[in-house]
């Protein structure tokens, strides 16, 4: 399956919020939907899941337009919300039946996933009796149900423990190798390099950049280098780059990324480190994080996330 | 059709199993099954004859009498006066009675005359009318010795009665009226209670943001429809069962019910007025269920929805208002328009057909209305409920809500 969101622009009033928002997600590899509070994330989401209507635009499942109620699609919105005053294996069966399973099949898929986050002793509670992580884990297992094709989770690891984030992961994976279509949001970026295979970045309603996590990671370290030494980077990066001239620097806590400018200066560096007083820890080529990534293009003049 | 049969078992069962929605029918039947056994259970106390004249003094009771003549002569009716009981005159009964020495005092001028005193009277008292009964009966005992007319002569006199009968060919107002009361009181309950029911889950479902996984998962259409459909057998079961518990418990207590509420209770149930009741309090409900369901979907916080709901309560109030007057005036122009016009006629048509002849015309006219209005309620409430599930925060006018959501697609 491969979901083709093209050209998707959203007001609210007079006011734009998504400005021709263009990104693609195939199914068997892990979208990860990044961007700061506010960068339309949320609204793309539910844009795609009907809750609004895009000014214009379209999403396209293999080409067809895409019709989120007559699929098998597992939804976890930004905000999650069920019944508090019912029980909780009720309505999980509940919203299973709403998206097509038969009511025997909601039942076994409303135990497997409360099970699977192990709150099997909570299943005739009422949601409002557990305990805040316990309800995010049965409104995250509600997304799970019915087996779906696609699932669409926006910002899915907000709230849980380690222990719980590796069920979650283990389930987002299973997923995926399965061969289905994943895309969530996310402002961790540790969990999304190791569940994503894809990423995307939007930014004040524009996408930044999206594709493969390592190309976007080879491109972004493209002409780059990473020294790191055991004295500090003022005691040899003055002297280094008046050696190499055209060649810039940006320090960091443990050593200092090197912009070749496209040269091949490698093997020229190493041969000058080799004569120089510096005990070399580290030298390779540079692969920046997602974190550095995320923050060097959407940090805007105050990077935070 | 699927998701319709789905929403609607699940509100159902919701609602039915609630603790508050069990304990109130419970309490209810209870109260009806009271109530229609009340005739019974006074009857227990009731030793079944006319009342009588108490054959002691009054209790507590002090006397004056015009003179001795007076006092023999009404002794025997007074029971055992003791001394202390007889002053000499008002002045010293009053005395007596603020000394509270005396409950009540009785000055006697003559055979038939006499003046009660109070300190305090109180509300139900019925002491001067018992005194004025047994004073009269004793009279008319002394005037049947005088003129020789014996016991039974007299009981033949009083109990010769003229007999006749009526028979009405529209409305008996009379006997309709408490059971027409009734079941307008009923209807009113149900659209109150329920409809700020079927308010308060959907505005709780938006302020829960349930609201998001359920329209990501069905059409609003059946959301809606099904809610609705929910509340309305939820309060045909629960007010079913009373009414229920209410004739089962007259049909067992029928004959210790006197005559005329009798009449009352089994004056209005024909048929043809059933007919015209269970039509428009059923299909007004409904209607008024599809603006209670689409106002609490414009709220995005619980507290707001008494706000939001306020201008169709005071529709349906007003609608009972103008009931009340079709009762005394069925046939008035308002009584007229107000059983025609669908937002009134839920409980103004059932009165008035129940209080006049209603003519056909008028009843299919206004049941045309009524179903006209329950489609476009039903259209209008799920466009409202898809827009209210889009916006959150600021509250916005009513007029302007209608027109977004019309426009919406």
């Amino acid at each position: 399956m491969k979901l083709d969101i093209q050209d998707i622009r959203k007001s609210f009033g007079d006011k734009e919020i998504l400005h021709g928002i263009t990104f693609s997600v195939n199914s068997g590899r892990a979208m990860g939907f990044l961007g700061r509070n506010g960068a339309g994330k949320s609204t793309t989401i539910r844009c795609l899941m009907d809750v609004f209507r895009p000014d214009s635009g379209r999403f396209l499942l293999d080409g067809q337009p895409f019709k989120p109620r007559s699929l098998r699609i597992g939804y976890l919105p930004e905000e999650r919300g069920m019944y508090q005053k019912n029980e909780v294996l009720e309505q999980l069966v509940y919203f299973a039946r709403l998206r097509g399973a038969t009511r025997k099949d909601a039942v076994r898929s409303a135990n497997e996933w409360v099970d699977a986050f192990e709150l099997g002793e909570f299943k005739k509670k009422k949601l409002e009796t557990l305990s805040k992580g316990n309800q995010q884990k049965i409104q995250i297992a509600q997304s799970f149900l019915n087996d779906p094709d696609i699932l669409i989770l926006d910002e899915p690891f907000s709230g849980l423990d380690p222990v719980n984030a590796q069920i979650f992961k283990d389930a987002v994976q299973r997923f995926v190798s399965e061969g289905r279509l994943v895309i969530f949001s996310s402002h961790q970026m540790g969990y999304v390099e190791e569940i994503c295979d894809d990423v995307t970045l939007i930014h004040h309603g524009d996408i930044l950049l999206s594709g493969s996590l390592d190309a976007i990671k080879r491109e972004e370290g493209r002409d780059k280098l990473f020294l790191s030494a055991l004295e500090p980077a003022d005691a040899w990066l003055p002297a280094l780059l008046q050696a190499f001239p055209g060649m810039t620097a940006q320090r960091t806590e443990d050593g200092a990324i090197l912009d070749t400018g496209g040269q091949p200066l490698q093997g020229a560096l190493l041969a000058y480190l080799s004569g120089q007083p510096v005990t070399i820890r580290s030298f390779g080529l540079y692969e920046p994080s997602l974190t550095a990534i995320f923050i060097r293009k959407a940090g805007d003049e105050h990077a935070g996330l | 059709m699927r998701d319709f049969n789905i929403i609607f078992a699940y509100e159902l069962k919701t609602q039915l199993g609630k603790k508050t929605t069990r304990v109130t029918t419970l309490i209810l039947v209870l109260v009806v099954v009271l109530l229609t056994f009340l005739p019974r259970i006074i009857g227990l106390f009731d030793s079944g004859g006319p009342p009588k004249a108490p054959e002691t003094a009054f209790e507590q009771a002090g006397y004056v009498f015009a003179d001795d003549a007076l006092r023999q002569s009404l002794t025997p009716l007074l029971g055992s006066v003791p001394e202390d009981a007889v002053y000499p005159d008002r002045a010293a009964l009053a005395d007596a009675l603020k000394a509270k020495d005396v409950g009540v005092g009785f000055v006697f001028t003559d055979d038939l005359r006499f003046e009660t005193l109070y300190l305090d009277r109180p509300p139900e008292s019925q002491t001067e009318q018992q005194m004025a009964a047994l004073l009269t009966e004793a009279k008319k005992m002394r005037l049947m010795n005088e003129k020789g007319v014996s016991a039974e002569d007299l009981a033949l006199i009083e109990g010769t009665r003229a007999e006749g009968f009526s028979t009405v060919l529209g409305r008996d107002r009379l006997n309709n009226m408490m059971l027409a009361m009734a079941l307008m009181v009923l209807v009113y309950m149900v659209v109150l209670l329920y409809g700020n029911g079927v308010s308060t889950t959907i505005a709780r479902e938006k302020d829960s943001r349930t609201m998001e996984i359920l329209i990501t998962s069905t059409r609003p259409a059946s959301l809606i429809i099904g809610k609705v459909a929910a509340s309305g057998v939820a309060a045909v079961v629960q007010f079913g069962l009373v009414v229920l518990a209410g004739v089962i418990g007259y049909k067992l207590n029928q004959d210790t019910y006197p005559e005329m509420l009798r009449a009352m209770l089994s004056g209005s149930l024909t048929a043809e007025y059933l007919a015209v009741y269970l039509f428009f309090s059923i299909t007004g409900y409904v209607m008024y269920l599809f603006l209670f369901a689409a106002l609490g979907s414009t709220v995005s916080k619980m507290e707001d929805v008494g706000s939001a709901t306020a201008l169709v309560q005071f529709l349906f109030i007003f609608a009972y208002i103008i009931s009340t007057f079709a009762m005394n005036l069925p046939d008035s122009a308002i009584s007229v328009i107000g059983s025609i016009v669908p937002l009134t006629s839920v409980m103004v048509m059932p009165l008035r057909s129940a209080m006049s002849t209603v003519p056909i015309g008028q009843i299919i006219l206004a049941g045309a209305l009524m179903l006209l209005f329950v489609v476009f309620f039903a259209f209008l409430s799920i466009k409202i409920y898809r827009w209210g599930s889009l916006n959150y925060g600021n509250k916005t006018r009513l007029g302007r809500i209608v027109r977004e959501a019309l426009r919406h697609e």
